[in-house]
């Protein structure tokens, strides 16, 4: 029994001892996973390309012909879909943008300082992402209704700050905070301002940082649906929105609902993958980092 | 040289003057860093909170100017009360626990076989993660296309299965399908957190326990999941704290019912304040919330601190 057998018996695969028959049982489980995953979503795509009788066979429909009615039915009609994408680029791009702005100072003020009380101020931050969602619109609506916020892009955009900004002032620190200072002392010691020293050092080394950041942002905002449905009125109201709109009393069009989904989900999907090396580190607020 | 030794310590409080300037703290660089998002962060969530805590105390009235009238504690004694709502905490506390266990434990399963999959993992994970991405409001209408009774592809499937029922109409089978679509919504996340942890297990350490002969199960008890105990409970915390914050999954599909099956106190909430327009006592419920929220994220910020995860 030496250790040489040991060693020779360990495979390189990771979880050592992978037997065919456990390789097997890995292989059909996440080919469950997988269909357990996409199903819903491919289901959704092919939904949307199909005609009204398709739609809702009682037998589902896999072949089928392909038709883009839903989509063109989008774009045309009373209820054209242009104004609520609009709302929702404008609100959730803006906010995003806000929110990376203000919180890349903040977060670097937050990763630098050493000033007394910092850890209540990092908690203040972190619990203010963390409250409930219903608990922040109750106030909010009373707020907005005194100042006239309701139905405005304003509105939604500082309904969608009050997550996206501590979010963003928490999750810019801890990239911050993987900075070396002595890169910025350094900075100091030829000639720069502090500015000059977090502007033209710091920043550029946090560029995936913003990046993920400012696309975790426009995800959770864009995708927003219950602060949306409060105060959001004809003038602003966005795609989640329209979609719940076509649940109606006399009936659904799953047809133009499926396409709706779609054109909601796909955007953030491929956004979301496009920073997907950093995923991790920005959905733990920088707890974890990846890979 | 000196000029060196003069600006090394410039970075954070040590810059302030040795004698220590007198009365007035001077606002640092960091301070003025952080102003401005702070002021505004203080607008969007100190300003909002008195005004949570103000309405759980009065009538909130809307028509005709927004006035608040004193009523003392009745929205409290009416919380503390109240049958239906003690009966919404429980189920959310069942919903609670039934979405972010089987997230955890399917995210961690997932994770693991991910783990020993070599070759093409990225473009797994990559597929996997895709529903996290998706708007919950969609999700929930997606939910209710693929579980309608007359033309839906999962209850076609469970029709021929031998279940014919209406999914979304009857209490426990809607209980189950929107406990299902969060989990379908949310465990890549745990999955994602979970395949960086054990990324991260050094292969020494992995190597040692394959010397030592502890394969499998083993290892998985003793060597790796000790080693990524702190990503787990990270995992958990994130989790648990969206999983009280989004209800728009139930409020799209059954929007509470059917006879309050799915009415969680989010969802009860919202019901509260903007069906029937009391504010206040919403705001009581608001404010409950916010308690149970800031124990979380309160564990979340003790954790990062004692097992120094970050700084």
């Amino acid at each position: 029994m030496s250790t040489v057998t040991a060693a020779r018996k360990a495979p390189q695969s990771p979880l050592e001892a992978t037997s065919r028959r456990s390789r097997w049982l890995v292989v059909l489980l996440l080919a469950l996973a997988l269909l357990w995953t996409l199903v819903p979503l491919l289901w959704m795509l092919l939904s949307s390309f199909k005609n009204r009788t398709d739609v809702t066979a009682a037998t589902p429909q896999i072949l089928f012909a392909p038709t883009l009615d839903n989509y063109r039915n989008l774009f045309s009609g009373p209820n054209n879909l242009g104004p609520y994408i609009w709302h929702s680029v404008l609100a959730a791009g803006i906010s995003a943008l806000l929110a990376v702005c203000l919180g890349a100072l903040a977060g670097y003020g937050l990763a630098r300082t050493q000033m007394r009380g910092k850890r209540h101020l990092a908690f203040w931050i972190i619990s203010t992402r963390m409250a409930p969602i219903a608990a922040v619109v109750v106030p909010l609506f009373l707020i907005f209704r005194g100042l006239g916020l309701i139905d405005s892009i304003p509105g939604l955009v500082l309904a969608y700050l009050t997550f996206n900004l501590p979010f963003a002032i928490w999750l810019m620190s801890a990239f911050f905070a993987e900075v070396p200072a002595s890169l910025e002392e350094s900075a100091l010691v030829a000639g720069c301002t502090r500015w000059q020293a977090f502007w033209t050092v710091v920043l550029p080394l946090t560029k995936s940082g913003l990046v993920t950041t400012f696309i975790l942002c426009l995800v959770f905002a864009w995708n927003d649906y219950a602060f949306a449905v409060v105060f959001s009125g004809p003038n602003s109201q966005t795609l989640p929105i329209a979609a719940s709109q076509l649940v109606t009393q006399t009936g659904v069009d799953w047809g133009q609902l499926t396409a709706i989904g779609t054109i909601v989900v796909v955007p953030m999907m491929l956004a979301g993958l496009a920073v997907r090396r950093w995923l991790v580190t920005g959905l733990t607020l920088g707890a974890v980092t990846g890979e | 040289m000196a000029h060196r030794a003069a600006s090394s310590p410039v970075l954070g409080q040590a810059a302030r003057p040795a004698t220590r300037a007198p009365r007035q703290p001077r606002v640092g660089f960091e301070g003025r860093m952080m102003t401005p998002g702070l002021i505004l962060l203080a607008a969007l969530s100190i300003v909002p909170f008195l005004a949570l805590i103000a309405m759980s105390f009065s009538r909130v009235r809307l028509l005709g100017g927004v006035a608040l009238d004193v009523v003392g504690l009745t929205n409290w004694v009416r919380f503390f009360t109240d049958a239906d709502m003690w009966m919404s905490w429980l189920r959310t506390i069942v919903y609670f626990v039934l979405t972010v266990g089987l997230e955890m434990v399917l995210g961690i399963g997932i994770a693991l076989c991910l783990y020993r999959v070599l070759r093409g993992r990225n473009i797994l994970l990559g597929l996997l993660l895709l529903p996290m991405f998706a708007a919950p409001s969609i999700v929930g209408l997606l939910g209710r296309y693929l579980t309608d009774s007359t033309f839906g592809l999962y209850a076609w499937v469970l029709r021929s299965l031998g279940y014919g029922g209406d999914i979304l109409g009857s209490p426990a089978t809607a209980f189950a399908a929107v406990v299902l679509m969060d989990v379908w919504e949310w465990t890549p996340l745990i999955a994602l957190i979970t395949l960086a942890g054990l990324s991260s297990v050094p292969q020494s350490v992995r190597e040692a326990a394959a010397v030592d002969g502890a394969g499998g199960w083993m290892a998985l008890r003793y060597i790796i999941f000790p080693a990524i105990s702190n990503v787990l409970l990270v995992a958990l915390l994130i989790r648990s704290m969206d999983a009280i914050r989004y209800f728009d999954i139930i409020w799209v599909t059954t929007g509470g019912g059917p006879a309050d099956a799915t009415k969680i106190v989010p969802v009860r909430l919202y019901e509260t304040a903007f069906r029937f327009f009391d504010l206040g006592y919403a705001a009581a419920i608001g404010l409950a919330m916010l308690a149970f929220s800031i124990i979380i994220a309160r564990t979340f910020v003790r954790l990062l601190d004692v097992r120094g995860l970050t700084r």
